[in-house]
């Protein structure tokens, strides 16, 4: 299984954060258990990579975050959607699709 | 000057403790499953590291960004605005030449300290900023 694991495309991290923290906020830790729980493990990450990512999209103002108590009584920082990171994922979402579509008829063309 | 060169240490050293703490939650999980999962601590030490990737890096990465958007900086970009609206404000007001001209000046100053910080703002690279290696 481990050789068949592949790298994350360039630029659809933020995409799969933004899409994990619509249900709900959630801490790093979490964040990064739930996209390898959702791609059965066969993207080939390292966890620590996550962070960047978080506080760059923080800094775009699409997410907020707040310390609070995770489930085994430890201080974590918990990251939520905002109104803008709303919108963003929609509008990352439609991007996407549009791609995948594309390559998909391309593929089936030749 | 040496305010804001305080309060930027402040900031820094806070921030930079606030990832370091976040990041060691984040390694302690891993390990705290892989510990679940049958392995030894030493055994699941290692598998957690592997796992997250070099923390050293990764917390240089995450204070850098947050630099960026610190409370200096902010406080430093609205004392630009207020340069510059009290150098328009002097600027409309007054009617005797040399009082517009510190009005100019005002303005002038505003700009150039806006430009500045939004160039430094723009490239992240020269202290200490890495590439991350993956996703």
């Amino acid at each position: 299984m481990a050789n068949e694991r592949t790298d994350l495309m360039q630029g659809t991290l933020e995409l799969l954060i933004l899409n994990t923290l619509a249900r709900e906020s959630m801490h790093g830790y979490g964040i990064v258990q739930r996209i390898h729980e959702a791609a059965e493990d066969l993207l080939k990450v390292e966890d620590g990579s996550l962070y960047p990512a978080l506080y760059r999209m923080q800094e775009r103002g699409w997410i907020k975050s707040e310390w609070g108590v995770s489930d085994n009584n430890r201080r974590a920082k918990f990251y939520k959607l905002t109104r803008t990171g709303q919108k963003q994922l929609e509008a990352q979402r439609a991007n996407w699709n549009r791609i995948s579509k594309a390559v998909s008829r391309i593929l089936q063309a030749t | 000057m040496k305010i804001a060169g305080l309060l930027n240490r402040f900031a820094r050293n806070k921030t930079a403790l606030d990832v370091d703490e976040e990041l060691r939650f984040h390694v302690e999980m891993l390990e705290r499953k892989y510990k679940q999962h049958g392995m030894s601590t030493s055994e699941a030490k290692t598998a957690a590291a592997k796992r997250f990737g070099n923390v050293e890096r990764v917390k240089r990465q995450c204070v850098a960004i947050s630099r960026r958007n610190s409370l200096p900086q902010r406080m430093l970009k609205t004392i630009t605005i207020l340069i510059a609206l009290t150098g328009l404000s002097i600027r409309i007001l007054s009617t005797e030449y040399r009082v517009a001209r510190i009005g100019h000046v005002l303005i002038v100053i505003a700009v150039c300290a806006r430009l500045l910080i939004y160039v430094r703002g723009l490239s992240p690279t020269p202290r200490n900023y890495e590439k991350p290696e993956c996703w």
